[in-house]
């Protein structure tokens, strides 16, 4: 990596110093041109001024055009052949062409090649700002859950409580674990998504049943921090799409909804479906905190954290991978809310299965209902 | 202060576990504890309460720590902050105290590091305000300028009103409690700041430049502020002859 910098920026320091050398050495050969042609022109004055000394001594005109070839002498005036002054400004001309053409080239050539090291360098500059940003970004995100899983063992170790005290902070050991152990699976998601190293299957899926299944392992965690999940899906519902994919997909958008309802203090969360069009929507509504509209396409950025929930702590991976993984599956994904305080909701959409697979036939009857 | 009410202490961080446990340790050293989650609410909490000590997580929703810090230090306020944070280089604690802050803890820290530290701070300022309690004490005369340790201003010798922060005035006072006798840079790190802190003791001398400008009549010959080759600083409250 630091290598092929040194490189390019050797090579663009090398392209740099000959777009330099290109333009003294096209100076250089156009002063020399003129000094020539200044020096032809003397030449040829002295010749004529020689030879009107001869004439003006007396000798004949042949006999000075003898001895000096290029002069013509008329009317006893010796003057110069007008074809030798024609060569030398045609001699001049042709010079400065060649230059202007083949410096132009060559400007052009160095130009074509700087621009290309520069595009190179600033392209792998921000690549690298990303990556260290992302680095810098997760291990950040890892020492507040650290910290609170070593303060809690430390105060075990110090303090020593009865087992009945201990429950409290063996449940928050638990839950920073938990925490940890789910930004690592987003993660690695969402490196593997960006490697484009996933192999999605597309089958046809009952939505309520896998809705159901992550309502379950959140229900719990829900109730403690006073949040109500109501899930009302017509079973026929059936959508394309990968197991795990769907089941990341849910479980990201309701862990978002559940982190926004905790940080309001309590709420409820409402998810409903619908098929249209040959395609089956997922709302997932709220009442947390929400947030601003404008933001609405940034959620689904990396590492976007509005961070308007208190006590929430995520990697700004969650949505992200929501965004990529509906995008694999042919799908949608949309967020929206009135404003901070408002609640949000956010609509996942999918293929319908079609008619005719065994599972889909349901979905079928459903639609024409 | 008296001695006997416990020190009530506000922490401000918006991890609802991490404040657990911190709060209950705080509890059990038998500080008096509030929470606040949010940066704005920290500053308005202050606005009406008086604490000891705040423990402030850099980032936090609202305002971000070091904005509640250096609003709170714009205000006057001069409560000591310990900041908990999960950047740790020494380039991010500079920035910290450089916001007024006391003292700054990189997550995740050790229990009795941050108990320490805790009672740390408020020895110092324990010390500082009982250095400075009665009339005798609570003022410093030298060279034409006076300084008001309670309320940390000072009149320079040419009439000019001056605003100390907290640690210019730990340091006079340090030095002004051990007029005439040498005081080294670490002690002085030590007595104002806590070890281990800064990455330098040059801040120190920093803090010394500041004094001389303020109140020194020719800071580039000081005549009260006298430093001591190699080891400190001598304060002088007649002035060098």
């Amino acid at each position: 990596m630091k290598a092929t910098r040194v490189f390019q920026l050797t090579a663009l320091v090398l392209v740099v110093v000959s777009a330099v050398q290109v333009g003294w050495w096209l100076f250089d050969q156009h002063a020399y041109t003129v000094e020539k042609v200044r020096a032809a022109r003397a030449a040829y004055a002295e010749q004529t001024a020689a030879a009107q000394a001869l004439l003006d001594s007396g000798a004949s005109p042949e006999r000075v055009q003898q001895l000096l070839p290029g002069i013509v002498v008329s009317g006893g005036r010796a003057a110069l052949a007008p074809e030798l002054t024609q060569a030398l400004t045609t001699e001049e001309h042709r010079r400065y062409r060649q230059y202007a053409w083949e410096g132009a080239f060559f400007m052009l050539a160095l130009a074509a090649c700087i621009t290309v090291i520069a595009r190179a360098l600033r392209a792998e500059t921000q690549v690298h700002e990303q990556q260290s940003s992302f680095l810098a970004m997760v291990s950040h995100q890892f020492k507040t859950p650290l910290a609170s899983l070593q303060l809690s063992l430390e105060t075990l170790t110090l303090r020593t409580p009865s087992p009945q005290a201990a429950r409290p902070l063996i449940d928050r050991m638990l839950a920073d674990l938990a925490r940890m152990e789910q930004m690592v699976t987003q993660i690695l998601e969402s490196a593997r998504l960006e490697r484009g190293r996933v192999d999605l299957k597309s089958e046809p899926l009952q939505l309520a049943g896998a809705v159901a299944r992550v309502v379950n392992q959140l229900e719990e965690r829900a109730h403690q921090e006073r949040i109500s999940i109501a899930s009302d899906i017509a079973p026929a519902l059936t959508v394309v799409s990968d197991p795990l994919a769907l089941d990341v997909v849910v479980r990201n958008v309701l862990e978002n909804a559940l982190a926004a309802v905790k940080g309001a203090g309590g709420g409820r969360i409402t998810l409903t479906a619908r098929a249209s069009d040959g395609e089956v929507e997922l709302e997932v509504t709220d009442s947390g905190v929400g947030f601003a509209p404008a933001e609405g396409l940034r959620l689904f950025q990396k590492f976007t954290r509005l961070r308007s929930g208190a006590g929430y702590y995520g990697t700004g991976l969650g949505l992200y991978i929501v965004r990529r993984l509906m995008e694999l599956a042919h799908g949608r994904v949309s967020a929206h809310s009135d404003g901070v305080g408002q609640g949000a909701s956010v609509r996942l959409t999918w293929p319908a299965a079609p008619a005719g697979a065994s599972a889909a036939q349901a979905a079928g009857q459903e639609l024409s209902s | 202060m008296s001695a006997a009410a416990p020190a009530h202490v506000l922490v401000v961080e918006d991890d609802a576990n991490l404040a657990a446990g911190v709060m209950e340790n705080l509890r059990a050293e038998g500080y008096e504890v509030s929470l606040t989650p949010d940066g704005e609410q920290a500053l308005t909490w202050l606005t009406s309460h008086v604490c000891a000590l705040v423990i402030l997580d850099v980032m936090l929703p609202g305002a971000d720590g070091l904005t509640v810090c250096r609003t709170l230090r714009g205000r006057g306020n001069t409560t000591p902050v310990l900041f908990l944070t999960a950047r740790g280089d020494p380039a991010d604690r500079v920035r910290g105290l450089e916001a007024g802050g006391d003292d700054y803890l990189a997550k995740p820290f050790h229990l009795e590091e941050f108990l320490l530290r805790v009672r740390a701070i408020l020895r110092r300022w324990d010390w500082y305000r009982s250095a400075s309690a009665t009339a005798d004490t609570a003022m410093l005369r030298f060279g034409g300028n006076e300084v008001d340790f309670r309320v940390f201003r000072a009149r320079a010798w040419t009439g000019e009103a001056q605003e100390l922060t907290e640690k210019e005035a730990m340091i006079l006072k340090v030095l002004a409690e051990h007029a005439g006798q040498i005081v080294s840079r670490e002690d002085l790190l030590e007595r104002v700041w806590g070890y281990d802190v800064f990455p330098s003791t040059r801040t120190v001398d920093n803090f010394i430049l500041r004094l001389r400008k303020r109140f020194e009549k020719d800071p580039a010959n000081p005549r009260h502020f006298l430093t001591v080759w190699g080891v400190g600083y001598r304060f002088l409250t007649e002035g060098e002859p």
